[in-house]
């Protein structure tokens, strides 16, 4: 039998590469995003297309990925303090990205704000804790 | 508006998922911002038996702000007003974060109803009472659980009975109907000086003076 091709069509699929937690799991887990709760192959409530117009971002400190846009409305936040929203801990992200676009550009700025935030923060705190010592000190003295 | 898939993909999860106990209602169809929940007094507190209403408020800027909620139902607890409903749990405020629900907000709530913080008081007189009196207290949360939150028969022909109501000593009340006063006026004596016993009182006929004299100008 011989078979003619007249006409075709190429279809392909994508989806993020994500490492899943469990390392022994090769299947891919489509998983969502916590903030939107919408898959990360799909986009953030506000965008159209999924793929590189609603990237994701990797956590550094921590193993917790979402949608750029979701983590910048989140970090946005004063009440953020530029914490993970899943574990709390400082949100830093992978630089893995080979164009860095003016939204990581903004996420970045967003991030050092949060830091230097903490940092004054952190020099009032520290004042605080010296007298503390200081009152120990003369307690057991 | 991402407030509003999210809210609906909440809605639907809470619906197909029976284990958890807490339930999430529309109160009208076409306004996803404003809700009701409804979950059950945890086991082995005064709150059990009891199935508690909450308001539900969904801010513009959710899910990166808290929603705000009270609860519907009159409760008695040190973290919550007991005229108004206002709750103080920190992730309703400044510990929200985005990756939190509704679901998880509302059972939030029920593990407080489990473990109240009377030292972070959001009712100063509840947390009083709990800090003062345990037995005492646990008793009229137990009451105001009967009365405000038995499923069913909510505005029940049963008699309430006002002393229980504020925590106070059935016996105090009697003290003094015997004497002639009439009770709404004991009572609301009683609940301005503040007095729920005489336990831990240390002079007591003094105090007996205290209320008379009071019972005697307000009966005047």
């Amino acid at each position: 039998m011989k078979v003619k091709i007249i006409d075709w069509h190429g279809v392909s699929s994508w989806h993020w590469n994500l490492v899943s937690d469990n390392q022994n799991e090769s299947e891919y887990v489509d998983e969502l995003c916590g903030i939107c709760r919408v898959a990360f192959d799909g986009t953030c409530p506000n965008c159209l297309y999924p793929g590189d117009d609603c990237p994701i971002v990797l956590g550094a400190g921590c193993s917790h990925n979402f949608h750029l846009h979701c983590i910048y409305k989140w970090l946005e936040q004063n009440s953020s303090k530029g914490l993970c929203p899943m574990c709390r801990q400082v949100f830093t992200y992978k630089e893995s990205y080979p164009i860095v676009t003016e939204e990581l550009t903004n996420l970045q700025n967003l991030i050092q704000g949060h830091k230097s935030v903490r940092e004054s923060g952190r020099e009032v705190g520290q004042e605080a804790d010296g007298f503390e010592d200081d009152g120990d000190l003369q307690m057991s003295a | 508006m991402s407030r509003i898939k999210r809210i609906s993909k909440e809605l639907e999860e809470c619906r197909q998922d029976v284990q958890s106990g807490v339930t999430l209602e529309l109160n009208s169809e076409s306004d996803l911002t404003n809700l009701t929940g409804y979950f059950k007094g945890p086991p082995g507190t005064p709150y059990q038996g009891g199935v508690f209403q909450v308001d539900i408020v969904i801010p513009k800027e959710y899910p990166f702000k808290p929603p705000q909620m009270k609860f519907a139902t009159k409760i008695y607890h040190p973290n919550i007003s007991s005229v108004t409903g206002a709750i103080c749990l920190d992730i309703l405020k400044d510990a929200w974060t985005p990756i939190l629900t509704l679901k998880s907000s509302l059972i939030s709530l029920q593990s407080l109803l489990q473990s109240p913080e009377p030292n972070n008081p959001q009712d100063a007189e509840v947390a009083k009472h709990y800090l003062a009196n345990h037995k005492g207290f646990e008793e009229t949360a137990a009451y105001w659980t009967k009365l405000y939150a038995s499923d069913g028969d909510k505005f029940g022909s049963g008699a309430k009975n006002d002393a229980a109501l504020y925590g106070i000593d059935e016996s105090i009340v009697a003290q003094f109907e015997n004497m002639g006063f009439p009770r709404d006026k004991i009572i609301e004596v009683l609940r301005r000086l503040g007095v729920k016993s005489y336990n831990g009182v240390s002079n007591k006929a003094e105090l007996e003076n205290k209320i008379l004299e009071e019972l005697l100008k307000e009966c005047s």
